[in-house]
C-alpha cells in the first residue's frame, strides 16, 4: 500500500520544492505536518490562505522554489490576490489544494464551493490537475514544470479517494 | 512628518536592502525617491506586500529585505504580523508609513481613526521590536541602527496626510515587465537563478 503522503513529499522534493506555505485543511494535515518535519523545506504556518500566495511569490524572485498547501475553500479566499498579484506579473505559483465538496464529500458546509471551484478555476484561466490515485502522484513534477512555464497559479487537486483511502464518507 | 520626506529619508539609509513596497502611497513615493528596478512595487494584492517580503527574506537569508508598507494595506491583513513573527527573519525590516487616512483614493479616513497603535499591535504579535517614529530628525537619528539590528523589526512612521489625491505618479512599468525587471535585477545582484535556461 502506498503512503500517498510520503509520495507526494517524495515529488515535491524531487521538483526541487525548499519552501512550502501552508494553511491546514484535514485532507491535507498529514502532508503539512510531513513538511514541517522536513529540514531541508522551510516550512510557513500562515494566518490565511492569500498569505501563502505571496510568500511562495516572493520566494519565486528569491529563486527557492515554493508550494502553497490548503483546502478549497481556502483557494476561494485566494482569487483576488491570485489574479491581482500572480495574473498581473505572470508570477507562477503552484497550489496543492484538497479538492473538498466531491461528491463523496459528505460534508454539508462544503457542498456550495465544491460545485463552483473548478467552474471558478476555468474563468480565471487557471489550469489544474486532478491526482485521484496513488499512481497519478508522479505526475506532479510535470504539473510544476507546467505551472513555471504557464506563469500562472497551478491548482493540483487532491481527492477524497487518494487521501483517505476507499474508506466511506 | 511628510511621507515623501520620510520615504527619501529610508531611500538614503538603504544600502545593500531589496525593498518591497505596497502598492499606492509607499510604492509611488519610494519610486519617486529611488528609480530602482531593484525594489517590487505591489499593483495589487492590497495587504499582501507583507507576506510578499517575508517569502523573499527567507528565500534570501543573506540579503536585508525592507518592506514599506502602509497602514491601509496592513489593516487588510494584520494577520501578516503573526506569520511574520513566527519565522524570525533576521534580514527583514517592516516599515509602516501611516497617514491615518487612504490617501490613494482622496484621503478618506481609516478604520478606527486615529486609535490605533500599531507598534503595540506588533508588540503583541511577538515582534521584539517595534517602534513609532514622529519626527524627520529622529527618523534620521534612529535609521542607522534599524538598519543594523537584527530583524524582524516593525517601525511605524507616522506622517502628516496629504491633502487629495495621491499626486506623485507610479513606477513607468507594471506587469510582467516588473516581474522581469526585478527578477533580472536579483540575478545581476546577487548571481542566483530566478528564470530557467529558456526564460521563464
Amino acid at each position: 500500500m502506498v503512503d500517498v503522503t510520503a509520495a507526494i513529499h517524495g515529488e515535491l522534493t524531487k521538483c526541487g520544492v525548499k519552501l512550502a506555505a501552508s494553511l491546514p485543511d484535514d485532507w491535507v494535515a498529514p502532508l503539512i505536518e510531513r513538511i514541517a518535519a522536513d529540514n531541508q523545506m522551510r516550512h510557513v504556518r500562515v494566518a490565511r490562505e492569500a498569505e501563502a500566495v505571496a510568500i511562495c511569490s516572493g520566494a519565486f524572485f528569491g529563486g527557492v522554489r515554493a508550494v502553497a498547501l490548503m483546502g478549497a475553500t481556502g483557494l476561494l479566499t485566494c482569487t483576488g490576490e491570485l489574479a491581482t498579484l500572480n495574473l498581473r506579473h505572470q508570477i507562477p505559483v503552484f497550489l496543492i489544494v484538497s479538492q473538498r465538496g466531491s461528491i463523496d464529500d459528505h460534508r454539508i458546509y462544503q457542498e456550495v464551493q465544491g460545485r463552483r471551484t473548478i467552474p471558478l478555476l476555468q474563468v480565471y484561466d487557471f489550469p489544474y490537475h486532478v491526482v485521484d490515485r496513488p499512481a497519478d502522484i508522479a505526475s506532479i513534477p510535470d504539473a510544476f514544470e507546467t505551472c513555471r512555464m504557464q506563469k500562472r497559479p497551478f491548482v493540483l487537486f487532491l481527492t477524497r479517494r487518494l487521501v483517505k483511502g476507499e474508506e466511506t464518507a | 512628518m511628510r511621507a515623501c520626506d520620510a520615504i527619501e529619508v529610508l531611500a538614503r539609509h538603504r544600502g545593500d536592502a531589496v525593498a518591497v513596497c505596497a502598492l499606492g502611497m509607499a510604492a509611488n513615493e519610494w519610486w519617486a525617491a529611488t528609480r530602482s528596478e531593484d525594489s517590487f512595487y505591489m499593483h495589487g494584492a492590497m495587504g499582501f506586500a507583507a507576506s510578499f517580503a517575508l517569502g523573499l527574506a527567507l528565500s534570501l537569508p543573506q540579503v536585508p529585505v525592507w518592506l514599506i508598507n502602509a497602514d491601509g494595506s496592513l489593516c487588510m491583513n494584520l494577520g501578516c504580523l503573526l506569520t511574520e513573527a513566527s519565522q524570525g527573519a533576521k534580514n527583514l525590516k517592516h516599515f509602516v508609513v501611516d497617514n491615518g487616512v487612504y490617501q490613494t483614493v482622496g484621503g478618506l479616513p481609516m478604520v478606527n481613526e486615529g486609535r490605533t497603535d500599531y507598534a503595540a499591535i506588533a508588540r503583541a504579535a511577538g515582534f521584539s521590536r517595534a517602534r513609532t517614529i514622529e519626527a524627520l530628525d529622529e527618523l534620521e537619528r534612529q535609521l542607522p541602527g534599524i538598519a543594523a539590528e537584527d530583524g524582524p523589526s516593525f517601525t511605524v512612521l507616522r506622517v502628516e496626510p496629504e491633502q487629495g489625491f495621491l499626486r506623485t505618479p507610479p513606477m513607468t512599468y507594471e506587469g510582467p515587465e516588473m516581474k522581469y525587471r526585478f527578477g533580472r535585477a536579483l540575478e545581476r545582484r546577487f548571481g542566483i537563478q530566478v528564470f530557467g535556461p529558456q526564460g521563464y
